[in-house]
């Protein structure tokens, strides 16, 4: 009975992973034929004439090499501050107390269903005024903190049994002390993979840089896969499959690195209800 | 070696009384029990200790020192919690030394305490295993051995028991007196069990509804209470209260009296017609199949019978009580006749509850 129940599930699985492998499949495979091969050929999994050319001409066309460095340096800069700024603000919400916290924190929340497009112009003119326009800076200023990250991080930080902060309390540990040797070893999990989530949101952004970020040295990797996708003369898609491709590397290296700690937080929280 | 003093100490929450007008003194070394029910305030007052909650209003003092606004870590305080809060991602070793660490001993010192707090509590071979891993006693233990290592003045101990199945219990309890005379640190000890509070305690403070009822020995706690309550808490079947009137020396409970002998009359001779409560705990009253001398009537009602002896609860007029009996010669329905230990006996007060004392034999 439990055989066939697995079975059933397996089979399941197997039919969610093709499909989601399948655009990942086929955009490594085009990536690597030339565009007549993959108009004559587009469903052809393994490339009758393998080249490199796609790959040749994103690296000559564009200054790839410094858009990979943006697209990094924004994102990990991003991804630090809004865990380090998640992480404390986390730890003042669950473990001071203080006047007023619960409405703070409410207001803090509401931020969340504030939608893009109404931060979006009163942002630009701040960078602007700022002089951080077509600048990497004007990317990351308005994104140091997050009440996505707060609201995370405290969450898991409520799982833990508060007398555990007591017993290090009565051991003379102050509060920095307590949160580096006894709160982030145990929400460990869910930091990682909320950085995960910030890392790939932001590798992934589009708009907000495409206001911000004019010249093509300052480009992030999806402005740069947009060039291919509209360039006057029609979409030379061969290329763009091999920019995307590189825009895939990072992240999906990061989640190798990281999925155990993702596994745990989702199952965990799947536990705790 | 610290004396720890409250005065006045209260404490409030969301402005409900927690803590009333604590007056209380614990000496150096000694092991005292905080015992109430649960919702009394026992593990409020060892929090307040610790520095774990803020004192409402009051003072603690340690050591003549104020201490009311010294942090948990400077008190010199160690605490072994309910749920023994041992951290889960450290090992039993790390567990242990954790406090040391945070005080920056130096390396060999740590070494050596964490040795000599293993082979006290038996843990050698578990240094490297983390808490999931251990049992429940193993796990007490560590939480034992984290509170000894850094050789405080105080230990707090919250129900450190009340997670033990009941032969460990009874082990654990050995081991902390055994601790307590290697350390002879001062143990503020809170707990629900009696018996455990009659077993570890030099003395016990015994409290309700957030007020101290009486400190005393375990001896002076269960053969002198000092109020009603105090009486009824202690000791398993409870102490038997009857509601009854003094006059013309005797004592009068409904239509039934007995006479009291002559140094009870002495010591309440001017208290003629006056209400008292009278406390008898149920191993003080003789039970007779036949009508005796001096003696209350009632009628078996079931008994309980617990292997060496048994507990007879009987109906005397409207009121139920208990006694223990040698023999498992009685049937429920039948009339019994019982005597009073006069020896045993203890009248409280009817407004105040309070025991008015004992003659001189």
């Amino acid at each position: 009975m439990k055989n066939k129940q697995e079975y059933q599930w397996h089979i399941l699985l197997c039919l969610a992973l093709f499909f989601s492998l399948l655009p990942i499949v086929f955009a490594i495979s085009n990536s690597f034929k030339d565009l007549s091969e993959a108009y004559n050929n587009i469903f052809n999994l393994i490339p009758q004439y393998p080249t490199l050319n796609n790959y040749i001409q994103v690296f000559s066309q564009l200054p790839f090499v410094s858009i990979v460095t943006n697209t990094f340096l924004i994102a990990a800069t991003v991804t630090i501050f809004k865990i380090i700024t998640g992480i404390m603000a986390a730890y003042s919400f669950v473990y001071f107390d203080f006047k007023g916290k619960n409405v703070l924190y409410f207001i803090l929340i509401s931020t969340i269903f504030i939608p893009f497009t109404v931060t979006m112009i009163p942002n630009y003119l701040t960078v602007s005024q700022l002089g951080f326009r077509n600048h990497i800076l004007g990317v990351i200023l308005p994104q140091l903190s997050d009440a996505t990250g707060i609201f995370l991080i405290r969450q898991a930080m409520r799982t833990i049994p508060y007398s555990l902060i007591e017993a290090a309390r009565l051991e003379g540990a102050k509060h920095l002390k307590i949160l580096w040797d006894i709160v982030l070893p145990l929400v460990k999990p869910a930091v990682v993979s909320t950085g995960i989530m910030f890392f790939i949101n932001s590798w992934n952004e589009y708009v907000w840089p495409v206001l911000v970020l004019k010249d093509k040295v300052n480009y992030t990797l999806p402005l740069a896969l947009q060039l291919f996708i509209s360039s006057e003369g029609g979409t030379d898609f061969t290329v763009a499959m091999a920019v995307s491709v590189v825009t895939m590397i990072i992240p999906l290296v990061l989640y190798l690195i990281f999925q155990r700690y993702i596994i745990q937080t989702f199952t965990s929280s799947g536990v705790k209800g | 070696m610290k004396e720890i003093m409250f005065e006045n100490v209260c404490k409030t929450y969301h402005k409900t009384n927690v803590i009333e007008n604590i007056n209380l003194t614990i000496q150096p070394g000694e092991r005292l029990i905080l015992l109430g029910a649960s919702g009394c305030g026992k593990s409020t007052t060892l929090r307040l200790i610790g520095g774990l909650e803020d004192i409402t209003s009051g003072n603690l003092y340690m050591n003549g020192q104020r201490m009311n606004d010294v942090a948990s870590g400077e008190r010199n305080v160690s605490m072994v919690f309910q749920n023994y809060a041992l951290f889960p991602h450290m090992t039993v070793a790390e567990n242990i030394i954790y406090g040391l660490k945070v005080q920056k001993l130096p390396q060999e010192q740590i070494k050596e305490r964490l040795q000599s707090a293993l082979s006290m509590l038996e843990l050698n071979g578990l240094e490297e295993r983390k808490p999931k891993d251990l049992s429940g006693g193993q796990r007490q233990r560590v939480a034992l051995a984290r509170a000894i290592v850094k050789r405080s003045d105080v230990l707090l101990l919250d129900e450190p028991l009340s997670n033990l199945d009941a032969q460990l219990r009874v082990h654990a309890r050995k081991e902390l007196v055994k601790i307590h005379q290697a350390y002879h640190q001062t143990f503020v000890y809170v707990t629900h069990d009696q018996v455990e509070a009659m077993t570890v305690g030099d003395r016990i403070a015994l409290m309700d509804k957030g007020k101290l009822q009486m400190v005393d020995t375990p001896h002076n706690v269960y053969h002198r209470p000092a109020n009603v309550f105090t009486a009824k808490f202690i000791g398993s079947p409870t102490t038997n209260i009857f509601e009854v009137q003094y006059a013309e020396r005797s004592i009068r409970f409904g239509q039934q009296k007995i006479a009291l002998p002559d140094h009870w009359n002495h010591h309440i001779a001017k208290k003629e017609g006056v209400d008292f409560y009278l406390g008898i705990r149920p191993e003080h009253i003789q039970l007779e199949r036949e009508k005796v001398e001096n003696s209350f009537f009632g009628t078996v009602k079931y008994i309980e019978d617990y292997g060496n002896r048994c507990g007879v609860y009987f109906t005397i007029g409207d009121k139920e009580a208990v006694a223990i009996h040698n023999q498992v010669d009685l049937k429920s329905g039948q009339p019994v006749w019982f005597k009073l230990n006069f020896n045993k006996m203890h009248l409280f007060d009817k407004q105040t509850t309070m025991n008015i004392g004992y003659p001189e034999v």
